[in-house]
């Protein structure tokens, strides 16, 4: 596991424009700050190694040896990453009705975790509209105010970082694909030095296709909308291609095509649709309004799911394997995307070599996707 | 202490010279090297009967100088080099119009730009505007000839030019004082007669060319009274090898290097106090001793031209002469000289072998000085309101990621430019110029520039040249920000007062003009912060780059740390808790000592912790909202 400084952070992934503004850097010191969806470097520092750039998920994300470490199994092109189970689920009864998009697993996961005593609190992406407001939340009420899907990225993990400075308990996060590996960087990369931050307890992981640059997409929607206006997002399921921006005045309808020039380029190399590196993952369900998509990957997330079904939070149901074949072809296909694109532009490398990488991969891996046969 | 020796500083001198006079009024604008000038007058006023003001700037000051003398009384201006640039509109008219009680413009210039951004000449306006330039070379010198200066303007009824240096204004010798007369005479402005008549008329350079005439006219007569000046003198052999001809402060480096050669027996020295218009006798006299001729001044070659032109026109009764100076490359064009410059200037003309500094000197120099002083940039104070203002302004242009940047000014936030202000200055030129700059840099968006800008100015340069630039952006809607950086003084020249102290220089009471009042006036926003409340700063910038659909102003307002009121107090303890301090470790890396850089913060290597240095801190407690640890910990003090 390499770890280099802020000076090479901002040289690997800021100046080459892979910064996705995830906040796992920001408020760890006073060095960086996100601001406007940007993530940056107040003032110049020196230290040859940081937690900066030890935990960002752009940059030494080495698949193989977090996948060595944390699974204790290899990174496997295949799949969606380790699992137990794949379930439909949505918001049980104890969860208040209207109160939360789509299914609302993830608002009925947190509140079971909350009322668990497995964490104290969760770091959710709250906000409305374009305004993106990472919130550490601690009741349902807080939950649920923070509920709905966010498009453009957020610097959730910043809000972490202020929750453990200011001494929070175990946390919950819930993540997008870059913010599950930024924590599992910092699961790998333990800090012993000094500090309250760290990994969390919890992570609740998103499923992600891709971002949009939070400036330009403010900009873009700018020309169409009064940006105050707009009360929420959502991209509806395939073949609609379609984001759908609720406004006070309406709904606005704008073709997937028109606002792909805004997903950031760190999106192209990400080769993780199903936050792989989370305890649960949640996604859509394609096909079935009012219910998601629920990835169980381990036994905690196994003992919360149970309970949450038990308190009344979570209704679940068997997943069709159809669904899930499809799913996990579509996280195949992100995969061997962003591993091809990452080679193209020169980030990919095998674990251990000595040149900055922004990913690496076993040598067998590595060499498949050099000769096309992981995609 | 009439008629006994004293040390005098030489502005001390020229001051004294100014008040055996007889000056009765006197104004200027603060720059150094100049400011003690009006500061002394100031202090004397009230015994000798004067009225003494710091006007808003220089082209002002002289105005008011002007009215004095035009109503009868002696006046006196005083400015820095390029002082008399910003005077130099009125000063061409008033040379055209002339004037009526003696009036003496005392401008100091600044060789080698040791408190300036420029070291500019202002000598050469007295050419360009045809006025008498006088340029004493010692501390007596530069009383004798104040005093004189005044009955010299009154001869020729026009301004009299006199121009001191910082080595002649900041350092001292002897002067024998003499005796400062009862203040007395009425003012009153005659203005019945006709256009024509300069004494009783109407006061205007109209008609042109008329009174240019009488202007040239009138500047003969100093000529004449050049040939036989005092000031003027010749040392030496009758015939000497090489004739020195020098001004000003040179002289003495002259006379110095001539000693350590012991080569006076061999050089002559035609020092000169009047130096335009040149004495044409005078100058052939002493052309005609020898073949060789250097000619040793500081800067720009003014003299060495002016003689050459004279030696050219007297070419038939001198013959021709081979110069030395700064055309071919024997004294340089820039910087200032010193006794060493002249010394191997001298050296390499009379062949002379003679080293100014044994060659291993520069060694043993550079091996010494580590161990004899730190190495250690300009700085703003302990307890600077810039520092913190900075500080913040560095954080919102970043937070602002758009490549944002400040254009500055004069005073003492120009050292912004350098790491003790992040550097965060991007232009440093001329009074006033930050805020013209970002007027002109805010309209460029219509050519794609995609950068905010900002500006800052302190509070007596806001008076001084930032009206109008502000009132310019305003009305042509340039998308800038202003910060005024009010420190609520002239500090950077010594406190003087300004148009919003509430005392002048007299130490009266005076109404303060607001800059808050004068800014919404205009139609400016106008947002008011304590610069020491960081993050309140910061958000008040960011908030100005996230709206820059107008002009807008930001004004910072903390006392300068050094002000009367502020100096000597501390508001706050300051202490460091080394348990809570990170030190270098990744979380902090030395932020207050290494980034934000406050002499008042010291860095302890062995215990790799940081530490208050109590004699130096100011206590102004701004380092405990910089320490992400919570680790410097200020207490109000009892």
């Amino acid at each position: 596991m390499i770890t280099r400084g802020p000076r090479q952070l901002l040289a690997e992934v800021q100046q080459p424009g892979l910064c996705i503004g995830c906040g796992s850097c920001v408020e760890l010191c006073p060095y960086f700050r996100s601001h406007g969806g940007k993530t940056v470097m107040l003032h110049d520092c020196d230290l040859p190694e940081g937690r900066c750039h030890a935990w960002c998920p752009k940059t030494e994300l080495d698949l193989e040896g977090l996948a060595q470490e944390l699974w204790d199994a290899p990174y496997s092109a295949q799949g969606m990453g380790p699992h137990l189970a794949v379930v439909a689920a949505k918001a049980g009864p104890r969860l208040e009705a209207g109160s939360y998009q789509a299914g609302g697993t993830v608002s009925a996961l947190v509140c079971a975790a909350l009322e668990q005593g497995l964490v104290q609190g969760a770091i959710l992406t709250g906000g409305r509209g374009l305004d993106t407001a990472p919130t550490l939340a601690q009741t349902p009420e807080e939950v649920t105010a923070c509920a709905g899907s966010k498009f453009t990225a957020a610097p959730t993990l910043a809000a972490l970082n202020q929750a453990q400075a200011q001494g929070c308990g175990p946390l919950a996060v819930v993540a997008t694909p870059c913010q599950s590996a930024a924590l599992a960087q910092r699961r790998a990369k333990p800090w012993p030095q000094r500090g309250a931050a760290g990994p969390a307890e919890l992570v609740i992981g998103l499923f992600c296709n891709w971002s949009l640059d939070p400036q330009g997409l403010a900009r873009f929607l700018a020309q169409r909308v009064e940006l105050a206006s707009i009360r929420s997002m959502d991209i509806p399921p395939p073949p609609a291609g379609v984001l759908q921006v609720e406004t006070t005045d309406g709904s606005l309808e704008i073709p997937l095509d028109e606002i792909r020039d805004l997903i950031p380029p760190a999106c192209a190399m990400c080769p993780d649709m199903t936050s792989e590196w989370a305890d649960l993952s949640v996604g859509m369900y394609e096909g079935r309004p009012g219910w998601n998509t629920l990835v169980v990957r381990n036994e905690k997330a196994r003992t919360l799911t149970e309970a949450a079904v038990e308190a009344g939070w979570l209704v679940v149901e068997e997943f069709p394997v159809a669904n899930k074949e499809h799913l996990v072809h579509a996280a195949q296909g992100k995969r061997s995307r962003g591993l091809g694109a990452a080679l193209a532009q020169g980030l990919l490398g095998v674990s251990g070599e000595d040149q900055p990488k922004a990913l690496r991969v076993s040598p067998e891996l590595y060499q498949a996707v050099e000769s096309g046969e992981v995609a | 202490m009439e008629g006994q020796r004293q040390t005098m500083m030489g502005n001390q001198a020229i001051t004294q010279g100014a008040l055996e006079a007889g000056v009765r009024v006197a104004a200027g604008y603060p720059g150094t090297p100049s400011s003690e000038i009006i500061q002394n007058l100031a202090g004397a006023a009230d015994e000798h009967g004067l009225y003494v003001e710091w006007s808003i700037n220089e082209k002002v000051s002289l105005e008011v100088a002007a009215a004095a003398s035009l109503a009868g009384l002696r006046s006196l201006c005083a400015m820095k080099q390029n002082g008399v640039n910003v005077a130099s509109d009125f000063l061409l008219h008033l040379a055209g119009s002339g004037i009526r009680a003696g009036m003496v413009l005392v401008h100091c210039d600044d060789p080698g730009a040791l408190s300036s951004v420029n070291e500019g000449e202002s000598r050469h306006f007295a050419r360009m505007l045809e006025l008498p330039l006088l340029e004493p070379s010692d501390f007596q010198e530069a009383k004798d000839m104040t005093k004189w200066a005044f009955e010299l303007s009154e001869e020729i009824s026009n301004v009299v030019m006199l121009r001191s240096v910082t080595r002649l204004s900041h350092a001292s010798g002897g002067v024998v004082p003499g005796t400062i007369p009862q203040a007395q005479g009425k003012a009153h402005f005659d203005h019945h007669g006709t256009l024509l008549d300069k004494g009783h008329g109407p006061v205007s350079s109209s008609p042109v060319v008329y009174k240019h005439r009488l202007q040239q006219e009138k500047l003969k007569r100093a000529v004449e009274l050049f040939e036989d000046s005092p000031f003027n003198s010749y040392t030496g052999p009758e015939a000497p090898e090489l004739l020195v001809i020098t001004s000003s402060i040179c002289n003495l480096y002259v006379k110095e290097a001539l000693a350590l050669l012991d080569a006076s027996g061999r050089v002559g020295v035609l020092k000169l106090g009047t130096t335009w218009p040149l004495p044409p006798k005078l100058l052939q006299h002493n052309l005609g001793r020898c073949g060789q001729v250097l000619v040793v001044e500081e800067v720009i070659p003014f003299l060495e031209e002016n003689v050459k032109i004279a030696a050219a026109e007297m070419a038939g009764e001198i013959g021709a002469k081979r110069f030395f100076g700064k055309r071919d490359g024997t004294i340089p064009a820039q910087g200032e000289l010193n006794p060493d410059i002249v010394l191997g200037a001298l050296a390499d003309i009379l062949n002379l072998p003679y080293q100014a500094r044994p060659p291993e000197y520069d060694l043993l120099a550079q091996e010494a000085a580590p161990q004899a002083t730190q190495d250690r940039d300009l700085a703003f104070c302990p307890g600077c309101p810039h520092r913190a203002s900075f500080w913040s302004l560095k954080g919102a242009l970043a937070l602002d990621a758009r490549d944002g940047f400040i254009c500055g000014d004069i005073g003492c936030y120009s050292l912004a430019m350098r790491p003790t202000g992040y550097g965060m200055l991007k232009t440093l030129l001329a009074m006033g110029s930050g805020a013209g700059m970002a007027s002109g840099f805010g309209q460029l968006g219509r050519f794609g520039m995609d950068q905010p800008v900002m500006a800052v100015s302190g509070d007596s340069t806001f008076y001084h040249a930032v009206i109008p630039a502000l009132i310019n952006a305003v009305h042509q809607k340039s998308p800038m920000s202003l910060v005024v950086l009010d420190n609520s003084g002239t500090a950077m020249t010594g406190f003087q007062p300004h148009p919003g102290t509430e005392a002048n220089a007299l130490g009266q009471p005076v109404p303060p003009v607001d800059i808050e009042a004068i800014c919404r006036s205009l139609g400016a926003e106008v947002t008011v912060c304590d610069p020491f409340d960081l993050e309140a700063t910061q958000a008040a910038a960011l908030a100005l780059l996230a709206d820059q659909s107008t002009a807008k102003v930001l004004i910072l307002r903390q006392l300068c740390a050094l002000s009367p009121q502020r100096k000597g107090t501390k508001p706050y303890d300051v202490q460091v808790d080394p348990e809570k301090c990170l030190g270098d470790q990744c979380g902090c890396n030395r932020l207050c000592t290494r980034v934000f850089g406050c002499p008042g913060l010291a860095w302890e290597k062995q215990s790799g912790k940081a530490r208050i240095d109590e004699v130096i801190c100011a206590g102004c407690g701004v380092c405990a909202s910089v320490c992400p640890q919570g680790a410097i910990i200020k207490s109000e003090r009892a």
